[in-house]
């Protein structure tokens, strides 16, 4: 079938020019790492406020999600790139498979996240941060979290393909990134918000998977907040796949 | 049957611009086919068009035997195409590069490792072969794009512009794979500013001026049908002589029998006569009681060039054209 096998292609060119451009690597992981070790170091005490608790540990399904979205980004930076370089003519001239190309890409994303955040968490690891679901929360963790990245990526991959500039698709990310994050249960429990603050986040898309990834470390599982986490993106990938294939129909066509 | 064939083509963009107003040509199968006209003339519209990239508006369009929306598919696997840039992906090597296009091409496992293999040494890449293709020399790099474009043994080969920005060393090069190409059986549809190789590769040509054709045949025939040799004068007041000087000129030369044509060039001013020779005394007598100063005239025999500013008003650069490319590379072409 030259559907799986063409995407395949793509996700494996995708992989190899991530593996040879490292400070892609470095870029999106850095600043995941930075809150991991820092950030949660500086706001320690939170804990005694969230009564007595490691704030380490509450603060890493957050940081685990960023680091997903922050990556998901450079997604449509990628393909600005390709359309600029004429490469993705190039391969619109061959009698490869059209979604293939945006499939390849996708799954070389939400490959990326998974990896990205298994690194997250296997630091977190060492910082005594650990689910009590054991290897089980593990694997649902970074599938949420991939399946989350997925997700985002469609948002940039849109935004790329509509624009077709780079610094538009980075502008756009990097004024989103803080306010939807600060808006969220991502590094703050909602008792601790201002009322304001607390209904916003209550809507924030990032807030749901923060709590199913949360509950998985913190608590147990709880299916209740998994499968609305899993509704919640879901809907989010329609919405961003809706949007990135109709902007690639446009530009293909 | 025809590799191409075009009837009444047209592209219309979506801002009302009309890129190819309604052409008609035939290339024949294993043909060489030039495909010329100035910036702007519609060339890579065509192009885009004829492999697949872009919708036409109205009128036909046949590729080997395949009408080209209908069966975009199958044409796909019969072309191959090669932009006016280089485009090759530089994070992975020579040979990577190679094997994805093959992928995409739907081949696989030894065949097309064989096949990569026998690309690398033709285009003489075989010691760089698993060397980033960033680190190629702009000549190795249209090397490879060229290969790339070859892995699935194309029937048609598409280039717009392949040899525009290359030292003349590679492009020589560029032009004797194509030759050898050519030579195997392949069609070349080929678009370019170097008319010189046109001349002793292309055995017919098209010339496009905005949106038409405006004169097809082979060489040697287009050249014969200017029937005149050039005659290119240069005024004194620099290259090209002020407006009024040159009018002034103009009129002398009105009054002179035995011309066919009078141009103006960024040369200066080019007339066609028969029997050239004999009428430069009479224009240097001519010019010289109208007490208008030439720095120089010259003689020759019609070129491609002389063909191609007959129908076109304008002659081909191909250095300025590299200059205009690169200040206008994002807003130029049209989507």
């Amino acid at each position: 079938m030259s559907l799986a096998s063409d995407s395949y292609y793509m996700f494996l060119r995708w992989m190899k020019k991530l593996v040879r451009n490292p400070i892609l690597l470095f870029f999106s992981l850095f600043q995941p790492i930075i809150f991991l070790v820092l950030f949660t170091q500086l706001f320690s005490s939170f804990g005694l406020l969230l009564g007595g608790i490691n704030y380490t540990i509450f603060a890493t399904a957050g940081i685990v999600l960023q680091n997903a979205f922050s990556s998901a980004f450079q997604s449509g930076t990628a393909v600005v790139d390709d359309i600029k370089s004429g490469f993705l003519t190039k391969m619109l001239a061959t009698p490869a498979s059209r979604a293939s190309i945006l499939l390849g890409r996708l799954l070389s994303d939400a490959f990326r996240v998974f990896a990205q955040s298994l690194i997250i968490l296997v630091l977190a690891y060492g910082l005594g941060v650990f689910p009590v679901t054991g290897f089980i929360g593990y694997v649902l963790i970074l599938f949420t979290v991939a399946f989350f990245g997925l997700a985002w990526s469609g948002i940039s991959l849109a935004l790329g393909l509509r624009t077709k500039s780079a610094e538009t698709v980075f502008g756009i990310a990097g004024t989103l990134t803080f306010p939807l994050l600060f808006m969220s249960t991502a590094l703050m429990d909602k008792r601790l918000m201002p009322e304001w603050m607390k209904s916003v986040s209550a809507y924030n898309p990032i807030s749901f998977a923060v709590n199913a990834i949360r509950d998985l470390i913190m608590i147990g599982y709880n299916w209740n907040s998994f499968l609305l986490s899993f509704g919640v993106i879901s809907l989010i990938a329609i919405l961003t796949m809706g949007a990135t294939i109709y902007e690639f129909r446009k530009v293909v066509s | 049957m025809p590799a191409v064939q075009v009837e009444n083509l047209v592209k219309t963009y979506g801002d009302g611009t009309q890129a190819v107003k309604g052409i008609s040509f035939k290339v024949d199968d294993g043909e060489f086919f030039g495909f010329l006209g100035p910036n702007g003339a519609g060339k890579s519209t065509t192009i885009k068009i004829l492999t697949t990239l872009l919708r036409k508006t109205s009128g036909s369009a046949n590729v080997a035997g395949l009408e080209i929306e209908h069966d975009a598919q199958k044409v796909r696997k019969l072309i191959g195409v090669q932009m006016q840039d280089t485009v090759i992906d530089e994070d992975l090597t020579g040979r990577e590069n190679l094997e994805l296009q093959g992928h995409l091409q739907q081949m696989h496992g030894e065949e097309l490792k064989e096949r990569v293999n026998e690309l690398l040494k033709v285009v003489d890449l075989g010691d760089a072969a698993d060397k980033r293709s960033a680190y190629y020399s702009g000549g190795m790099k249209k090397r490879l794009d060229l290969a790339s474009t070859l892995v699935h043994r194309p029937k048609i080969l598409f280039l717009d512009e392949p040899t525009t920005g290359l030292d003349p060393q590679s492009r020589a090069q560029v032009w004797s794979y194509l030759k050898g190409l050519n030579q195997t059986g392949m069609t070349i549809f080929i678009t370019t500013q170097y008319l010189e190789e046109v001349d002793r590769l292309c055995r017919r040509l098209a010339i496009l001026d905005h949106g038409e054709i405006v004169a097809q045949g082979s060489p040697s025939e287009l050249k014969s049908e200017i029937g005149a040799d050039r005659i290119t004068l240069a005024l004194e007041n620099g290259n090209t002589g002020t407006g009024s000087l040159k009018d002034k000129a103009k009129q002398v030369l009105g009054g002179l029998g035995g011309i066919t044509e009078i141009v103006d060039s960024d040369e200066g001013i080019v007339v066609y006569a028969k029997n050239g020779g004999f009428l430069v005394p009479d224009i240097v007598r001519a010019f010289d009681t109208a007490e208008i100063k030439l720095s120089s005239i010259g003689v020759s025999s019609p070129t491609l060039d002389d063909v191609f500013l007959k129908h076109t008003g304008r002659r081909i650069r191909p250095e300025e054209i590299d200059k205009s490319r690169a200040s206008g590379m994002f807003g130029r072409r049209r989507r």
